[in-house]
């Protein structure tokens, strides 16, 4: 059993079932939305319109000392809201890479950003520069980024998904649009489990035999096999609608209560946020 | 008995026309009755209470309820399809498929919108229905990620919000611990004396005494083989036995071994 294509086979299996259980949590769990915190008891729509200001200004702003404040002020409102700081920050840090690196990369060079050299390297024959401008403009990328993704974050963190949705109706979107975002939000959730089972379920069927191609096989199966279960599942969810009077436009609660502290809030974040583009055109 | 609420007649259904599903189904259902449709798997019994709740139609034969005959074109007219619906209600097989919405209290208070019900009674409905079936601490919640008994709550729940005459239910009991059972039992029981007509699919014999006066037995050829009192089809172990609703057990007793049927009366050792 212990040779180390096995081994291997292993690895893989248990990263993509912690990946999966991972994402399934970041993206679905309301754990924090559901908690007594700052954030959680704003309206979500002043919530969301306030952080809709922040993230404009942290991306038109142009100096990074600038935006370094909207930063430190989502730590703050995060351990306001009683997130764990160390749990907020891995999962900032899970998007901004991906986000940044990929972007800002090829600005550092010479050949996208030209100016004086700060540090230059050879590899092969080709030779890297990177300069003061690139080495800035990257700077102020990530701490964009960073600040953006904080935001974006924080938002989904402490508000009910349901209710991020209802946001949208508010803002006009139309309610036959939303009610098909949250039903693919759902179906990619019934999806992320039933991988999850189906990955138990071979791997207790296969286990012993050990043979991958096998294995292989009836994951190809299911993997057919689930999807034609959603299509029908579609179907079947649209008689269930039909069912309880359904005929075309969907009409759904839409309350929200809003309080003088949501107006509050919505004042000091406007506040910031003019006070910041004043900065940033003055400095 | 008063009137007469469904009439169904010789009907045919095949799924995409080649998979049969009902094959020569009549039945006549009055108000206030109980009725119970058992069958083992795959003999119907949800594709009838589809077309009992007009969401699919017969290939041949007809279904009439309260009067006019359920037609694919008359759902066309949002009156006449509203009116249907509320006094028609189903309890999908499958809670997942039932429950659509992003958190319990909507869900329940789809229907009643849909009817155009005003939002102020629309959340006092709310707060009647999770009273009764016991779900007020899930208003909030995500419904897909509740346990299968509390989902199975949440959609009698968001049926119960419309107040239907008529209530379907499929496979109400099905993968239940037996508390929720008991306390979906006594659900029908309780909506039956206030003097609704209860359609119940099931293949759980267990429960038929209660929740049906008259029982309508689907065999393999997807039609009735057997209509009556609950009483008289349960005591019918033959006929239970050879369309597959008991089996037979066989037991080690003091080192003897016995066989005996499970029956739906009698206690089981
Ligand atoms: N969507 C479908 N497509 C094709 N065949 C189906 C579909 N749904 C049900 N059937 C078939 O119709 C028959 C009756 O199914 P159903 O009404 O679900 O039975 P029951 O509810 O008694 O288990 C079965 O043979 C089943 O295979
Ligand atoms: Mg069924």
């Amino acid at each position: 059993m212990s040779n180390p294509l096995h081994k291997k086979h292993d690895f893989i299996e248990r990263s993509i079932l912690s990946a999966l259980a991972f994402l399934k949590d970041a993206t679905m769990s309301e754990e924090y939305a559901n908690r007594k915190g700052f954030l959680q008891s704003l309206d979500p729509r002043f919530k969301t319109i306030s952080f809709l200001a922040f993230l404009v200004t942290a991306v038109s702003l142009k100096s990074a000392v600038l935006i370094s404040p909207l930063y430190l002020s989502c730590l703050i409102l995060a351990l306001l809201s009683r997130i764990h700081l160390r749990n907020f920050l891995l999962r900032t840090l899970f998007f901004i890479p991906l986000f940044s690196l990929c972007i800002v990369l090829p600005t550092m060079f010479s050949v996208v950003t030209p100016g004086e050299p700060v540090w230059s390297f050879h590899v092969a024959w080709i030779t890297g520069i990177i300069t003061r401008p690139g080495l800035d403009g990257a700077v102020l990328f990530v701490v964009r980024i960073a600040t953006s993704v904080s935001l974006v974050v924080l938002l989904s963190l402490t508000t009910r998904h349901s209710e991020l949705l209802k946001v949208l109706r508010v803002f006009g979107v139309p309610q036959v649009f939303v009610m098909t975002v949250s039903m693919c939000y759902r179906y990619l959730y019934l999806f992320a489990t039933m991988v999850e089972n189906i990955f138990t379920a071979v791997k207790s069927r296969v286990g012993m035999v050990s043979h991958h191609r096998q294995g292989q096989s009836i994951v190809t199966w299911n993997i057919a096999n689930t999807w034609n279960r959603t299509t029908q599942m579609s179907e079947e969810v649209y008689m269930a609608m039909l069912s309880r009077g359904y005929t075309g436009e969907p009409r759904l609660l839409s309350k929200f209560h809003a309080t003088p502290k949501d107006w509050l809030w919505l004042l000091c974040a406007v506040v910031i946020c003019a006070f910041l583009f004043y900065r940033g055109h003055t400095l | 008995m008063s009137g007469i609420i469904f009439e169904v007649k010789d009907v045919h259904y095949a799924y995409l026309g080649k998979f049969p599903a009902l094959c020569g189904v009549d039945m006549t259902i009055r108000s206030g009755e109980k009725i119970a449709v058992i069958g083992a798997n795959g003999t119907g019994k949800s594709t009838l209470l589809q077309l009992l709740d007009g969401l699919i139609f017969p290939d041949r034969g007809t279904v009439t309820a309260f009067g006019e005959r359920l037609l694919e074109h008359s759902q066309d007219n949002e009156k006449a399809a509203h009116r249907f619906r509320q006094r028609v209600g189903l309890v999908f097989q499958n809670a997942d498929i039932q429950l659509f919405c992003p958190s319990v209290r909507e869900d329940i208070a789809f229907g009643p919108l849909q009817f155009g019900v005003a939002e102020d009674e629309v959340n006092r409905r709310i707060l009647d229905v999770a009273e009764v079936l016991d779900i007020q601490h899930l208003l909030d919640r995500v419904p897909h990620q509740l346990s299968i008994g509390e989902k199975r709550r949440v959609a009698i729940a968001s049926v119960l919000a419309i107040d239907p005459d008529v209530y379907l239910f499929d496979e109400p009991t099905a993968g239940l611990d037996p508390l929720t059972v008991r306390h979906i039992i006594d659900f029908i029981v309780n909506a039956n004396q206030r003097g609704k007509t209860i359609i119940t699919a099931t293949h759980d014999l267990h429960i038929i005494g209660e929740i049906a006066d008259t029982v309508y037995v689907f065999g393999r050829n997807k039609s009735i083989v057997r209509g009556g009192s609950s009483e008289s089809v349960l005591n019918d172990r033959s006929l239970l036995e050879t369309n597959n609703l008991i089996h037979m057990h066989r037991h080690h007793h003091d080192g003897r071994e016995h066989v005996h049927q499970h029956l739906p009366l009698e206690p089981h050792d």
